[in-house]
């Protein structure tokens, strides 16, 4: 699904020195598989998550992203790939204001070209469990609720690869533990999942861990999945 | 992004920002309307100018010849002019090729007119007979005085409406005798009215007589006010100018550099000064609603920069599900033209209403001009394209990973 070959990402700063995000990153991500990101900040793991998610380009190196090489696309390109691949689950959930969850959640789908189409978008609250939350509006839904109706939108598109930042960080463990159900039930769907977290309780969830730590791989390895 | 969804977009953010989406719609709208209103009322007034102007001419393929030399205010009368432009004058004028007739005019406006117990001082003009043919004067009720009248030195008298009323309140004048200077004459007939001038002035407060009567009787005078030679081809004014002017002076005995003693006026050339005039006010006018339009135009471009900047989370998300650059660009593009045409068309409605309410309260006619409403409609468009573009590309640029972060 996912091919990083010596990914390197140096961000040159107007002033000061060039910070280099990533040194020479290489891995690869098969079909199916549910991957956390984990290592203090500054590691890389945000520009990991964003070259894999068609939002930036490397410096070097190339990324293979479901059989597409996309580390020299443009613009457009690159916007049609997130479009119909990828679905992004945010901390802060990213919900528009004065807008309904219904209305954010066919989002996507304006920008997938063809025409809005209301029932998939209400089948796509339904199966987060919101169906009858569809005409409020973002503010006036909990925070738990507002995660799922940002884990919907990413799904309105039916993307094989959903990758999530830190997506439980601003909720309680209750909500946090409901919006991890919901993502592991999408992989065992089949969809290949990305999570950043510091959380080694959100970690659990996943069968590999990529650990890093000042842009470079400090161990990858599989775990065994806790009980849920 | 399909256009429909484009339009949808536009139409959730606006309604999303009411407020902003309302001053940028009102700085449009104040534009638009000042320039319909503005520009309508320029060509309203325009047209009026000409209108009055045609009323006191009567026709454009004419010269009008004037005893005296240079420029002269008001209406030449037997009392501001020279003795210089006789009848014989005229005749010889009539003479010339591709002149097809000459009206012979005399005026006087200090003449006191007496009906009963009545009197007024309207603008006594002795006429030829053919006078109506020439100025488009008609007869409303009654009959013009006849070529035999003119021959005759017949004491008849055709009156305007103005005068109808002041001496007539209403009884029927005709076959009444009024005094002229203290001559009696019967009255013929009354003209159509003819309204105002180009000065607002009636037209109307007139006493129309033979022009030997005038002469013989009234004035005793031989020399005309004025005299207008109507042309064969209306375009051949420069030509029968120089051809009147040669025998005139001739006649007179006039070698340049000694000035003349006649002034030649084409209707034509007057009007396009006093049309000039307006042309300045008009000018101005539409400088005005220029500023405005740019003011509307800064208005949707500052707004929208500060919307760019507020909303630069929401951009980042909708290039994080699947937005190009072009995409965002496009969307803000057409939220400012749905804007500017929103703003455009509520102008476009005001500026109508605008016009309507001035033309009444100004009493000129009902003259709709469409040219600056289309005009309007693509200046609308051009403004919300021009003010809108830099935003849309300010907002193109937004750094999703930067925006999803903040």
């Amino acid at each position: 699904m996912i091919a990083l070959s010596h990914v390197s990402k140096v961000y040159r700063r107007p002033d000061g020195p060039p910070v280099t995000a990533l040194d020479d990153v290489s891995f690869d991500i098969g079909a199916g598989e549910f991957v956390t990101l984990r290592g203090p900040s500054g590691a890389g793991k945000s520009s990991i998550l964003h070259v894999i998610g068609c939002l930036d380009t490397p410096s070097a190196g190339t990324c293979r992203l479901d059989g597409e090489e996309i580390s020299r696309y443009s613009d457009r390109a690159l916007s049609r790939v997130r479009g119909r691949k990828i679905g992004f689950v945010f901390q802060s959930f990213n919900l528009l204001p004065r807008t309904t969850a219904l209305e954010n959640v066919e989002l996507p789908m304006i920008y997938a070209g063809g025409r809005l189409d209301r029932q998939r978008a209400e089948r796509a609250l339904d199966r987060v469990g919101l169906a009858q939350r569809a005409g409020h509006y973002a503010t006036e839904l909990s925070g738990g609720e507002q995660q799922r109706v940002a884990i919907a939108r990413a799904l309105i598109n039916d993307p094989p690869l959903i990758l999530a930042d830190e997506p439980t960080g601003n909720l309680d463990s209750a909500a946090g533990a409901e919006v991890m159900a919901i993502l592991t039930a999408l992989h065992a769907e089949g969809r290949t999942i990305v999570l950043v977290t510091h959380d080694e309780g959100v970690a659990a969830y996943a069968h590999r861990e990529i650990a890093l730590r000042d842009g470079r791989i400090e161990s990858d390895r599989r775990r065994v999945v806790a009980a849920q | 992004m399909t256009l429909m969804n484009g339009l949808a977009l536009a139409a959730r953010s606006m309604r999303r920002h009411r407020l902003r989406t309302f001053l940028m719609t009102l700085g449009v709208t104040v534009g638009i309307a000042s320039l319909t209103i503005l520009s309508s009322l320029g060509a309203a007034t325009r047209q009026e100018t000409m209108a009055r102007f045609k009323r006191m001419v009567g026709t454009f393929d004419t010269v009008i010849v004037r005893p005296g030399s240079g420029a002269m205010r008001g209406m030449p009368s037997v009392e501001n002019t020279p003795a210089t432009l006789t009848f014989a004058d005229a005749a010889a004028v009539a003479t010339i090729p591709g002149i097809t007739r000459v009206a012979l005019v005399q005026t006087a406006f200090n003449v006191d007119v007496i009906y009963r117990d009545r009197s007024d001082t309207p603008g006594v003009f002795g006429v030829s007979a053919n006078w109506t043919a020439l100025r488009d004067d008609e007869v409303a009720t009654g009959v013009f005085f006849s070529e035999e009248d003119v021959r005759a030195r017949a004491r008849v008298a055709v009156i305007g409406t103005d005068v109808e009323r002041t001496l007539f309140g209403g009884a029927d004048p005709l076959e009444q005798t009024l005094r002229i200077g203290n001559v009696p004459f019967l009255v013929k007939g009354v003209l159509t009215s003819r309204g105002a001038g180009p000065t607002g002035a009636s037209l109307d407060n007139v006493i129309m007589i033979p022009v030997t009567t005038a002469s013989t009787r009234l004035f005793n005078r031989d020399a005309l006010t004025m005299a207008i030679a109507q042309l064969e081809d209306p375009l051949a004014g420069d030509a029968a100018m120089q051809r009147i002017t040669v025998l005139l002076r001739q006649r007179h005995h006039i070698v340049p550099p000694a000035l003349d003693d006649f002034t030649l006026t084409s209707p034509r050339a007057a009007m396009d000064r006093i049309l000039a005039v307006g042309a300045t006010l008009r000018r101005l006018m539409i400088g005005v609603a220029a500023m405005a339009m740019l003011i509307g135009g800064v208005v949707i471009m500052s707004l929208m920069l500060v919307g760019v900047s507020e909303r630069q989370r929401e951009i980042g998300l909708r290039r994080s599900v699947g937005a190009s650059r072009v995409d965002i660009l496009v969307q803000f593009l057409i939220e400012a033209l749905a804007i500017s045409c929103l703003g455009g068309g509520i102008g476009i409605l005001v500026g109508l209403g605008g016009t309507e309410i001035v033309t009444r309260l100004q009493h000129l006619p009902p003259v709709l001009v469409w040219d600056p409403f289309a005009l309007a409609v693509a200046l609308s468009v051009a403004l919300g394209l021009m003010f809108g573009s830099f935003p849309a590309w300010k907002a193109a640029r937004v750094d999703p990973i930067g925006a999803l972060r903040s």
